[in-house]
This record gives C-alpha cells, structure tokens and sequence, in this order.
C-alpha cells in the first residue's frame, strides 16, 4: 500500500470520531450538564445563605471541598505524565493516549480551579490570592502556601493548555481539509494556517521537546506545593517530610486510573480498537500498579514515621486514622488503593480491558477517600481534647461534589466531538 | 520556473531529495511539505541550528530573575514580619521563581516558535492549495542575473 493510503486511512478513522453524534451521546451529555447545573444552583444557594450550609465548621474547616481539589489537582497530573515525559523517554505507546490524558489534564485543572473558590466563601474576593497593586501598598505573602499553590496551579493549567494546544496544531490542519465553509473556516484559524513545511516541522519538534521538558519538572512539583499546603502546618499526620512523594506517587495512581475510566469507554465507542491496543493497555497498567506499590509504601511509611516520633499527638492521630470515627473510609482506602491494584501482577488481568476498566474505578473511589481521610481525620483531632469534633458533609457538599464530576465529563464529552481524539500526526509518523 | 515533484510514498519523496543533494541543488531553492516530521530530510539537507532553544532559555531565565525580584522587592517595600521568618525568605520564593521559571519558558518556547515559523498565517488559514497526505518537494528556479 502507498504511504498516503495509509496516512488517509489514519485519518479517517480518528476522525470518524467526530461525526454527529447519536441518542446515547446526547444522554450521556444531558446527564454531565445537569449535574454541573446542579453545582451551580448550590453554589448559588451556598453564596446566598452563607457557609453555614456547608458541613464544615470548627474544628474540620477544611472538608470535601478541599478534598476535591486535591483530588482533581491529582488527576490532572497523570495526562503531563503520559504527553511530556514518557515523550522524554520515547515511549512509543503513549501515541494512544497523549490526546485524551492531556484534554484530561486540562479539565481537570479548571474543576480543581472552582473548587478554592467555592471553599472561599466569599468566592468574589478571589483576586485577593493574586498579587496586584493596591492603593494601601500591601503584596501578598509569598511565605504562604496558599500562595505557592496560586502559581503553582496557574502555571500547570497555563502551560497544560499550551502544550495541549500545540499538539492539535497539525491536527487542526487536517480537519481543516476535511470540513466545509464556517467550520473549514474555524479550524483553519485554529491551525494558525499551518501547511507543513520543513521550517515549521522543524520549529515544531524543537517546541514539543522544549514544553516537554518544561512540563516534567511540573509533574513533581505541582503537588509537592499541595501537599505543603497540608504539611507546612503542625497539625500531627500532616507535619510530616514524605508528604510531598507520597501526594506525588497518588497523583500519577489517581491520574492513571481516571485515564482507564476515560479511554476504556472511548475506545470501545468510537472504534479505535486498532490504535489503541492490549499492548498499550498493559503498559499502562504496569504504570498503576507501580504507583499502587509507591502509594502502599508510603502509608506504611507515614505510620513507621509516627510509631518512631515518640510523640503521643502523632501516634494517637495515627491509631485515629486506622481505628477511629473515619476506621471505614481509612480500610475501603487501603482496600482500592493498595491491595485490588495488587491483581495486576496477573499479566492476564493486565491485558483484561474490562477488567481494567472496573479496577480504575476502584482507585478513582480509593484515592478521593484518601484525600479525605489525611485532611479531615487530622483536623477532627488535633492536640487538645477540648476541640475535638467530627465531620460528615452536608448535602450541599455532596451535591456541589457530584457537580463536580459533571463539568469534568460534560467537557470531555465536547472534546470527543470537537478535537481530534488520537494524535493523528503522531500516529502518522510512528505507522 | 518551479519544477513540482508530488510523491505518494514517503520513499520514493526520500530517493528523489537524495537525487537532488547529489546534484547539488542548494537547500535554499528546494521546499519541502510533508504530512508529518520526516527526520531523514535533516540528514539529506542538515538544516541551520533551530532557534527555538534560545527563546527557551531566555523565557526561563527572565522567569528566575522576575520571581526573585519580585517577591523580593515587595517584601521590602512593605517589610512586615510573618509568623517570625526574615524579611526575605528565600526558600519560599524559590518556589515561586520556579513556577515562573517554568511559566515564562514555556509562553517564550511558544511565542518564539511562532515567530519563526512565520505564524499565524492568514494566508494558511485555508490555503490555496493542499497536498493532503502526499510528500511535496518544490524547486524554485535558479535566479538570473
């Protein structure tokens, strides 16, 4: 077959993924979009009424909310893994998935952006995080982790967006030949008006190199600078120095399986069997289950640190965490996050799609109770007994949360039928 | 006087380029359009070092210098003590210095393509004529005198 057929081939078949869509798509859609509209009504009630309708409170003021945020920041993370350093390391299969992880990534990083907000209360005095000239002279206080975490966050979505943008470039251009009148017109200026030509592949490649590189580093430190919004305090379970690996290894689990949840359906819908392959599927895996191990690891390391402190705050908050008010959410935690990824040791389970796809939302569950566990049973009890207390979210927590996870899915629905879901230049260049 | 060769097969595009280094054909009078990075070009014509490095570093560095000076200068401006720690806390503002290292990079990187790809490009937008999938080497006439 001549080269072009094939490159033709490609391109049909990702792009066939963007034909109308059919009844259950718009299901599918209806459904994310309400739940998103369900948060909006309940983040309007909750500024209307005042906070008092969340379930935070003295002692736990941080609660749900903050956990999403973590969550989503987490999830994010996984999608710069997959585009910019397995890219580094040339890994080939990442090709299936860059696409997808990184629109993950930035959807992603907008839900997790809502959430500071919402927990602010007061969510129209935001720009307060910025540092901007005021008339009274006063900066904001960059020893502050709340403010590293404003850059470190703004930068990570920034450059996500960037390095997702650059690499539907030359897509762009394709679907530009393929479509007719406003929409030929719309993804010709998407495409900057690119035609390939060697000076701007060559540019290009030195681009995607450099974002790459750019990007790895962030895949660190982006929620290194979260967990220190946790671990600069001297709550006990959370003043500790292995935080930032720990929240790191969970970010990359958390993100890996959010890519199962996403792709394993995508696949099967949109027909992409042939590019994206059990081969691909299985290195994957072995990714999760490596961050498994790391995420198992470091629980046991967190209680090996508090059983050593010889300080009776942070064993007590670790006997707590285990055994306590929170003994159920800590065991399904240890159950999804440590001991069901241990069944990928089983190649045949690894290279299992559905299985997979089950098992991702094991870890999706396990790893936002985790979240969970560390910031409210640390809050629940600190040091004096006199201010103890528990916390279970109130509905509008529980439906702001649900919400959540309708924006998240609403916009990746939009993608599949807007974007091209696969690399096709990348694709192209590896067939 | 343009001569067009249009290849269907990314071998045949490669055996023709190689004909014309072999003749002697300078690089500046041949364009090449390919539906996908073809490294092998770069070894038939080895291009002039790409630029882009140095939009990269000069972004990363202004980043460095913005983040410390930034937090530094207005910390001074305004020197309130918070939770007993200096004036200037470097370590903190290491961590802003790095985000915006890595912020200013990036746009740089970006903005610095652009430029020397010559885009956005109005004309490209939707382009006169398309090649599609197919491997294209145009030869511009020689220059008379």
């Amino acid at each position: 077959m001549e080269t072009t057929d094939k490159l033709a081939q490609v391109e049909q078949d990702v792009l066939a993924a963007m034909k109308r869509p059919g009844k259950a798509y718009f299901v599918a859609l209806g459904c994310s979009a309400t739940l998103f509209l369900v948060l909006l009504g309940l983040w309007g009630y909750q500024v209307r009424t005042g906070m008092g309708v969340a379930g935070i409170t003295h002692p736990v003021g941080w609660g749900v909310y903050i956990t999403n945020f973590v969550f989503w920041v987490g999830i994010a993370h996984s999608g710069t893994l997959i585009s910019a350093v397995l890219y580094l390391f040339r890994a080939r299969f990442r090709t299936s998935f860059n696409r997808p992880a990184e629109a993950m990534t930035v959807f992603a990083l907008l839900v997790a952006g809502l959430f500071p907000l919402i927990h602010l209360g007061r969510s129209w005095k935001f720009f307060y995080l910025f540092p901007y000239p005021t008339q009274r002279h006063l900066w904001v206080n960059f020893r502050s982790p709340l403010i590293w975490d404003v850059f470190a966050v703004s930068t990570y979505l920034t450059v996500s967006v960037v390095f997702f943008y650059v690499g539907l470039i030359p897509d762009f251009a394709i679907v530009r030949r393929y479509k007719e009148g406003l929409a030929k017109r719309i993804y010709g200026l998407l495409s900057l008006g690119w035609t390939g030509t060697r000076r701007q592949w060559k540019n290009y490649n030195q681009l995607y190199l450099f974002l790459a590189a750019f990007a790895t580093p962030l895949v660190a430190s982006v929620h290194s600078v979260v967990s220190w919004d946790f671990a600069m305090s001297i709550i006990p379970g959370w003043h500790t120095t292995i935080f930032a690996p720990y929240f790191v290894a969970g970010a990359i689990f958390s993100g890996t399986a959010m890519v199962f949840t996403l792709v394993v359906p995508m696949r099967k819908i949109l027909a992409l069997d042939r590019y994206i392959t059990a081969d691909h599927f299985e290195s994957l895996a072995k990714i999760l289950l490596f961050t498994s191990l790391i995420v198992s690891y470091s629980y046991v390391v967190e209680f090996g640190l508090a059983f050593y402190s010889g300080n009776p705050f942070e064993m007590e908050q670790f006997r707590y965490r285990a055994l306590g008010d929170y003994t159920v959410m800590f065991w399904i935690m240890i159950v999804c996050n440590s001991v069901i990824p241990l069944t990928l040791f089983a190649k045949r389970l690894r290279r299992n799609v559905t299985y997979l796809f089950v098992l991702s939302l094991f870890v999706n569950v396990g790893m936002w109770v985790e979240r969970f566990v560390i910031i409210v049973a640390s809050l629940a009890r600190d040091y004096d007994p006199y201010a103890w207390g528990t916390y279970s979210p109130s509905f509008v927590e529980v439906g702001i949360t649900l919400g959540s996870f309708g924006l998240f899915f609403s916009a990746y629905l939009v993608f599949l039928k807007t974007l091209p879901v696969l690399s096709i230049t990348e694709i192209k260049e590896h067939l | 006087m343009e001569k067009r060769m249009r290849f269907e097969n990314k071998e045949e595009f490669l055996a023709a380029l190689r004909d014309l280094a072999r003749e002697g054909v300078p690089q500046e009078r041949i364009r090449v359009e390919t539906p996908f990075y073809v490294h092998e070009v770069d070894e038939i014509f080895p291009p002039k070092p790409a630029k882009v490095k140095n939009f990269a570093l000069l972004g990363a560095a202004s980043g460095t210098v913005t983040g410390f000076a930034f937090t530094i200068l207005t910390s001074l401006s305004w020197p309130l003590i918070v939770g007993g720690k200096p004036i200037v806390s470097l370590p903190p503002f290491v961590i802003i210095a790095f985000a915006l290292t890595i912020l200013f990079g990036a746009l740089s990187t970006f903005f610095g393509f652009l430029h020397l790809s010559r885009l956005p490009s109005l004309f490209g937008v939707i382009p006169e004529e398309e090649f599609g999938n197919a491997f294209v080497i145009t030869v511009e006439g020689e220059k008379t005198e």
